[in-house]
C-alpha cells in the first residue's frame, strides 16, 4: 500500500489529450460536494422543521443527482464527438497546411507568454523561458516535430476543453434552471396539498440560506415558516454547483 | 426502426463533419483552448449563467403556468425572484470560485516547480517520470509543473469551497441579491411611470 497522498497524486495525471475530461469530472465533483454539503447544511440547519428536513433533504439530493447525471452524460458526449471531429480535421491537413498552422500558433502562443495576459504583463514568462520555448518549438524559421506532435495533441485538446465549454454553459444556463423550476412546481404542489392556506398566500421565503452560514451572519430573527417555491428554488441554486 | 437507426447516423455524422470543418477552419483557436484550467471554464460558465439563466427561469414559470393552466401568477412572481437570484449567484460565485481557483493553482504549479526536481522525492517521482532537468529544458519542466498545478490545484479548489461556499458564498450572495432586487425595482418604477406618461399623452 502507498501512501494515499501519492496514490492521490496519481489519479490527477494531467494526459493532455484528457483535458476536456478532467475539467469535466472537476466540475462535476464540484456540483457533488456542493450538493452534498448543502444537502447536510439544509439537514442540521435548526430553522427548517423536522417535516420539511423529511423532504427537502432527499428532494434536494434528488434534484442534484439528476442536474449533475445528465450534465455528465451529454458534455461526455459531446466532448468525444468534438475530439473525434478534430482528429478528422488534423487528418485532412495536407503537410504544408499542418507545418504552416503549427507555425502560426507556435508564434501566436510564444507571443502570448512574452506578453502577458491580455498584453498587460501579467503572468508573463522571464527570457530564459521564452527562448527555451523557441528553442524546443522553432528551428531556422519552421516548426519543429516536437511543435507538429504538440498542435496535433492540443487540437484534439483544444476540440475536448471547449466539449467541456458548451457541455458547462449549457448545463448551467439552461438545464439547471428548468430541473430546478420544474422540480419547485412541485414542491409548491406538495406543500399546498398538505397545507391548503398557502394556496391564498405569496411565497414567503422560509430556507433563507443565510442560515447555513457562520455563526455571526446567521439570521437570528428567523422563524419557521412553511416551506415555499421560491425558498426551495433558493435552496436548489446553492444545492447544484460550486 | 432502420429509417430511425439510418437518420440519427445522418444526423450524427453530419454534425461531426460540420464541427470537423469548424475546428478545421480556426485550428489557433481551437489549439488555444487546450491549456484553459477550471478558472476559465468558471468564467464562461458563469458568464452565460449570468445571461442565460434568468431568461430560462422566467420562461420555464411562464410555461409551467400556462401548461398546468394556474390561476393566479404566483409561480412566475417566484421564477422572477428565482431569476435575480440566479444572476446574484452566478456573478457572487464567479467572483469567490475565481479568486479561490486561480490561487490554489498558483499554489500547486508552485510547490510541483519547487517539489519535481527534489532527487529522490516521491512526488518528483510520479511529476516528473521523465526526469526533465530544469535547467536544460525550463519551458518543458514549467509546462509539466502547470500542467499538474492546474489538475490538482482545481481539485483542491474543490474542497476549500466546500467550506468558503458557506463562508464567503451565502453572504456575498445575499448582498448581490439585494442589490440586485432594488435595481430590479427600480427599473420596474421607471417603466410603469414611462407607460403611465404615455397613457396620459395619449389621452390629451
Amino acid at each position: 500500500m502507498g501512501n494515499p497522498f501519492t496514490s492521490l497524486l496519481k489519479c490527477c495525471n494531467p494526459d493532455p489529450e484528457k483535458a476536456g475530461k478532467i475539467l469535466l469530472v472537476l466540475n462535476a465533483l464540484g456540483m457533488v460536494f456542493a450538493a452534498a454539503s448543502n444537502t447536510f447544511a439544509a439537514s442540521v440547519d435548526k430553522n427548517t422543521s423536522k417535516e420539511d428536513k423529511k423532504f427537502l433533504v432527499p428532494a434536494g439530493a434528488v434534484t442534484g443527482a439528476a442536474n449533475i447525471g445528465i450534465y455528465y452524460l451529454m458534455t461526455t458526449k459531446i466532448i468525444d464527438g468534438l475530439k473525434k471531429s478534430a482528429v478528422k480535421a488534423v487528418e485532412k491537413m495536407s503537410p504544408k497546411e499542418l507545418s504552416d498552422n503549427t507555425l502560426q500558433y507556435v508564434q501566436k502562443t510564444i507571443a502570448k507568454k512574452e506578453n502577458g495576459f491580455l498584453k498587460t504583463g501579467l503572468f508573463k514568462k522571464s527570457p530564459e523561458y521564452i527562448a527555451s520555448m523557441k528553442n524546443a518549438l522553432i528551428k531556422n524559421g519552421e516548426a519543429t516535430q516536437e511543435a507538429k506532435d504538440l498542435f496535433k495533441t492540443n487540437m484534439k485538446a483544444g476540440a475536448g476543453v471547449l466539449g467541456a465549454f458548451i457541455g458547462a454553459v449549457v448545463g448551467c444556463a439552461v438545464l439547471t434552471p428548468i430541473i430546478r423550476d420544474v422540480s419547485a412546481y412541485f414542491v409548491q404542489k406538495r406543500m399546498e396539498k398538505n397545507n391548503p392556506s398557502l394556496k391564498d398566500k405569496p411565497y414567503r421565503p422560509y430556507f433563507n440560506p443565510t442560515h447555513i452560514g457562520p455563526k455571526w451572519q446567521q439570521n437570528t430573527h428567523a422563524k419557521k415558516q412553511p416551506l415555499t417555491m421560491t425558498s426551495y428554488m433558493a435552496f436548489t441554486s446553492g444545492n447544484m454547483k460550486i | 426502426m432502420k429509417i430511425n437507426n439510418v437518420s440519427n447516423q445522418n444526423f450524427k455524422g453530419d454534425s461531426l463533419n460540420m464541427a470537423a470543418k469548424f475546428i478545421g477552419k480556426h485550428p489557433g483557436f481551437i489549439a488555444g483552448l487546450a491549456g484553459c484550467s477550471v478558472v476559465a471554464q468558471k468564467i464562461v460558465m458563469s458568464t452565460a449563467e449570468a445571461g442565460v439563466a434568468p431568461i430560462v427561469d422566467i420562461g420555464v414559470g411562464k410555461t409551467i403556468s400556462k401548461v398546468a393552466k394556474e390561476k393566479d401568477d404566483r409561480f412566475v412572481q417566484s421564477s422572477k425572484v428565482q431569476a435575480v437570484r440566479t444572476c446574484a449567484q452566478s456573478t457572487g460565485g464567479m467572483i469567490t470560485g475565481v479568486i479561490i481557483r486561480g490561487a490554489c493553482i498558483a499554489l500547486s504549479t508552485l510547490g510541483f516547480m519547487k517539489a519535481g526536481e527534489k532527487a529522490g522525492g516521491k512526488i518528483a517521482e510520479i511529476i516528473n517520470q521523465e526526469g526533465i532537468k530544469k535547467a536544460e529544458n525550463l519551458y518543458k519542466y514549467t509546462k509539466n509543473a502547470e500542467s499538474w498545478g492546474k489538475t490538482v490545484g482545481g481539485a483542491i479548489a474543490i474542497l476549500v469551497m466546500m467550506f468558503t461556499n458557506f463562508l464567503l458564498d451565502v453572504p456575498l450572495v445575499n448582498f448581490l441579491n439585494k442589490k440586485f432586487t432594488s435595481i430590479a425595482k427600480i427599473k420596474k418604477e421607471n417603466k410603469e411611470r414611462e407607460n403611465q406618461a404615455q397613457e396620459v399623452k395619449e389621452a390629451k
